[in-house]
């Protein structure tokens, strides 16, 4: 394990790709994020991401699909969910409907055999028939398992779930397999990359953390949140876009009850767009503050709070 | 796995960031992916590995500092790119006495060979099995061990040669870098003690803290007190916030089974159980913090902080002779001040459990039912008054269940004006809760509780 070490510049260059790739994926991220996603190639590891809500968690996920050209399968987690939903589920209505029609053919295998004995003997030459992988309804665990040339598998909001379910990912996270009882163990033909997102409702298990990469997105810098915007947003002016930028940043300094995110920051920046902002003006910021904060509470505090903010970040970047 | 990672994963334990090995071993794959030549990049990949939860990235994040400091890392690297296999089996510090290690010492302090000399050290480190250093009393034992590994006896020997043979400038250079590389070892010892022993001392002393008396803790130990009751509160919510559904296994659950297999043609498949809830229990919780208890209360107060952070339905009141509610307190205030505040406005009274009780009854009787429980943390000791057990027999009819926690041994019970007999029969259990031990044990149960 020791030797040999990675030469270093094929690292830097691994990771650029990585970065690159992800860019070209309308995904533009920090180096933290560049160094899971690097890692969990590598390592073969499902990667835990953390950190506030509309970060752009769930959206690496679907970056590293567009990236690698991959399909993405995601599944939703919510109180409740159980493996009938999340792994296999056996098509009831199928295998019913087979019986019903098979039924002559039944007959026909019966003919001739001699008392009970002998016909449960021949019935038990095709006992496994109905439990056969035709008759079983994958659900996104088992699709993950299923792709052809792998896949990305997003368990969003694994908060959400039971501790149960938790425990039931374990098999799928570690090994890239599960075992269904009639079928035996599936395993993966390529291992899917599995990103977990948590919006930390509830604190996750050790034995689930400690399968997983572990990576916190915090909201993003300034620099970097510019790029975000001039990439998902390029007909808004680049001053305007300064000055949203750093509105936003100022913003999320403040006492919130919930701090507005890249996503927020994205729509209001579309908003503008729409309303013809040419700049930041008092006025058209205060009718369009529900795009950006979500409670009553927040947006007063932040009216009152509007005439610093909006001082400082008009004022030229060089100026503070 | 290669050695330093080995021993950073030792240090990262010692800082009390847990590390399964398996994590281990995904941090060597995770080495060897990565490499050395960037600090920040190994920095963030294994911090992404072995670090979990935010406490732990920071903890991480100083152990990671201390332990791959920057001027290190040329060292490690050549280190590596050599490696060195130690003599784990002996020291074998006669050998090095003389020979080629002792020349190339001399060698290397009359050259200034910086890189060569942090080679050295690093073996040595290795040879004088610095690793296990445990105690700060250790540290000239260790130094001293690395510096005969590294063959300094010999040189010394040298030096009393030059002087012997009057060669005084010579001798005096050998001796000033001596002094150096004498300072540089002592300087590695020292830190080898503080990444691997940083929380030893701690870890003793909270095991005796849990263990020990709460009246007889001393005032030192109270911010750590503190924190362990925190980390107490915080084990026990994590523990009882999972399992609010147990399934109720063997009884079928007719109505819900129908309603789920009607898209069955009514066949069976899904069988549903009947499930019982568990609910976090509402809390009423009061607090003596007369004079009597006053060496207890401040922990009381902090544990009912940290439960009440955690619980959502928690009513907290505290008495000496009056009654009054500090629940709003200790949702507005960080702890310290609630705590404070608390015991300067109610505290250091004389105990009337009489009135106390009566006022209670008028409170929170209403709000009282079958799920909450009482909590009352006090000696009952009612200076020869009314011990308000009548109240206590109203509240407990109405309440699912009334626990009582002295912090008195059971012996001093029914002594004196202590009125434990009477006050018991209104509780559905009354324990004596000295240490923090019991306190967890108790509210343990207590969260368990089936309603």
């Amino acid at each position: 394990m020791n030797q040999p070490h990675a030469n270093p510049d094929a690292v830097t260059a691994a990771l650029e790709e990585t970065r690159g790739g992800l860019a070209r994926a309308d995904y533009l991220c920090s180096e933290d994020v560049a160094t899971a996603v690097f890692l969990a190639l590598q390592l073969n590891k499902p990667v835990l991401i953390e950190g506030p809500p509309g970060v752009g968690k769930t959206e690496l996920a679907h970056a590293t699909a567009r990236w690698l050209g991959r399909p993405l399968i995601r599944m939703q987690c919510y109180e409740g969910l159980d493996e009938s939903k999340a792994l296999y589920e056996w098509k009831y209505g199928k295998q019913l409907l087979y019986t019903q029609v098979l039924k002559d053919k039944l007959g026909d295998l019966m003919q001739g055999a001699q008392g009970l004995k002998e016909s449960l003997a021949r019935l038990h030459e095709f006992d496994d028939t109905f439990f056969a992988p035709e008759f079983l309804e994958p659900r996104p665990l088992l699709k993950a398992l299923w792709a052809q040339h792998g896949a990305i598998l997003l368990v969003d909001e694994i908060d959400k779930a039971d501790q149960e379910f938790e425990a039931f990912l374990l098999e799928m996270l570690q090994d890239y397999q599960i075992s269904i009882p009639e079928l035996g163990t599936i395993k993966a033909k390529v291992p899917p990359i599995c990103f977990l997102t948590s919006n930390n409702t509830r604190e996750l298990g050790d034995a689930l953390k400690r399968r997983c990469l572990h990576l916190h997105i915090p909201y993003p810098s300034l620099a970097l949140e510019q790029q975000i915007i001039s990439l998902k947003v390029p007909v808004l002016a680049a001053a305007l876009r300064e000055q949203v930028v750093s509105l936003v940043q100022a913003l999320r300094k403040l006492d919130l009850k919930k701090a507005p995110a890249v996503s927020e920051t994205i729509d209001w920046a579309r908003t503008l767009v729409l309303l013809h902002a040419s700049e930041l003006e008092p006025g058209i910021v205060r009718r369009t503050l529900n795009v950006l904060l979500k409670f009553q509470d927040d947006i007063q505090l932040a009216d009152t709070e509007l005439t610093g903010l909006l001082a400082a970040s008009l004022k030229p970047p060089h100026a503070r | 796995m290669s050695l330093v990672l080995g021993r950073f994963l030792q240090a990262l334990r010692a800082a009390e960031v847990r590390v399964s090995s398996s994590e281990g071993m995904d941090a060597a794959r995770a080495f060897a992916v990565l490499g050395l030549a960037d600090r920040a990049l190994l920095k963030r990949g294994l911090g992404q590995v072995l670090a979990k939860t935010t406490e732990d990235k920071l903890r991480f994040d100083d152990c990671f500092e201390q332990f791959f400091r920057s001027e290190d890392f040329a060292a490690l690297e050549s280190d590596l790119a050599a490696p060195v296999e130690p003599d784990f089996a002996a020291p074998a510090v006669e050998t090095q006495l003389t020979g080629p290690r002792a020349e190339a010492l001399e060698t290397m302090l009359r050259e200034g060979d910086r890189a060569g000399l942090q080679l050295a050290l690093a073996q040595a480190a290795e040879a004088a099995r610095v690793q296990e250093i445990r105690l700060f009393t250790q540290r000239g034992l260790y130094a001293r061990r690395m510096l005969e590994a590294m063959g300094v006896v010999a040189v010394e020997q040298r030096m009393a040669a030059f002087r012997a043979a009057g060669d005084q400038a010579s001798a005096a250079a050998l001796q000033a870098s001596l002094a150096q590389l004498r300072e540089e070892v002592t300087a590695h010892v020292e830190r080898q003690i503080v990444l691997l022993t940083a929380n030893a001392g701690t870890r003793l002393r909270e095991e005796i803290l849990r263990e020990v008396p709460l009246s007889r803790a001393e005032h030192s130990d109270f911010a750590l007190m503190q924190t362990l009751v925190r980390k107490l509160a915080r084990r026990l919510v994590a523990l009882h916030s999972r399992r609010r559904r147990v399934d109720d296994r063997g009884r079928l659950d007719v109505r819900h089974t129908l309603r789920r297999n009607i898209q069955h043609d009514g066949l069976l498949f899904d069988i549903v159980w009947k499930q019982r809830r568990i609910d976090r229990p509402k809390v009423v919780a009061v607090c003596d913090v007369s004079g009597s208890v006053a060496s207890m209360a401040r922990f009381l107060l902090l544990f009912l902080y940290s439960v009440s952070e955690v619980l959502p339905k928690v009513r907290a009141f505290v008495f000496s002779a009056e009654l009054a509610e500090v629940t709003t307190l200790f949702e507005t205030l960080p702890v310290e001040d609630a705590v404070a505040t608390t015991l300067k406005r109610h505290g250091w009274g004389s105990t009337d459990y009489g009135r106390a009780l009566s006022q209670l009854r008028e409170k929170v009787l209403d709000e009282i039912d079958h799920r909450t429980t009482v909590l009352i943390l006090g000696d009952g000791r009612s200076n020869h008054g009314d011990p308000g057990h009548r109240d206590l027999h109203r509240i407990h009819e109405r309440a699912g269940r009334v626990v009582w926690l002295n912090p008195e041994p059971r012996v001093f019970w029914n002594t004196g004006d202590s009125e434990m007999r009477r006050l018991s029969a209104a509780c559905d259990q009354v324990e004596s809760c000295r240490s923090l031990r019991q306190l967890e044990t108790i509210i343990n149960a207590l969260m368990r509780m089936r309603t």
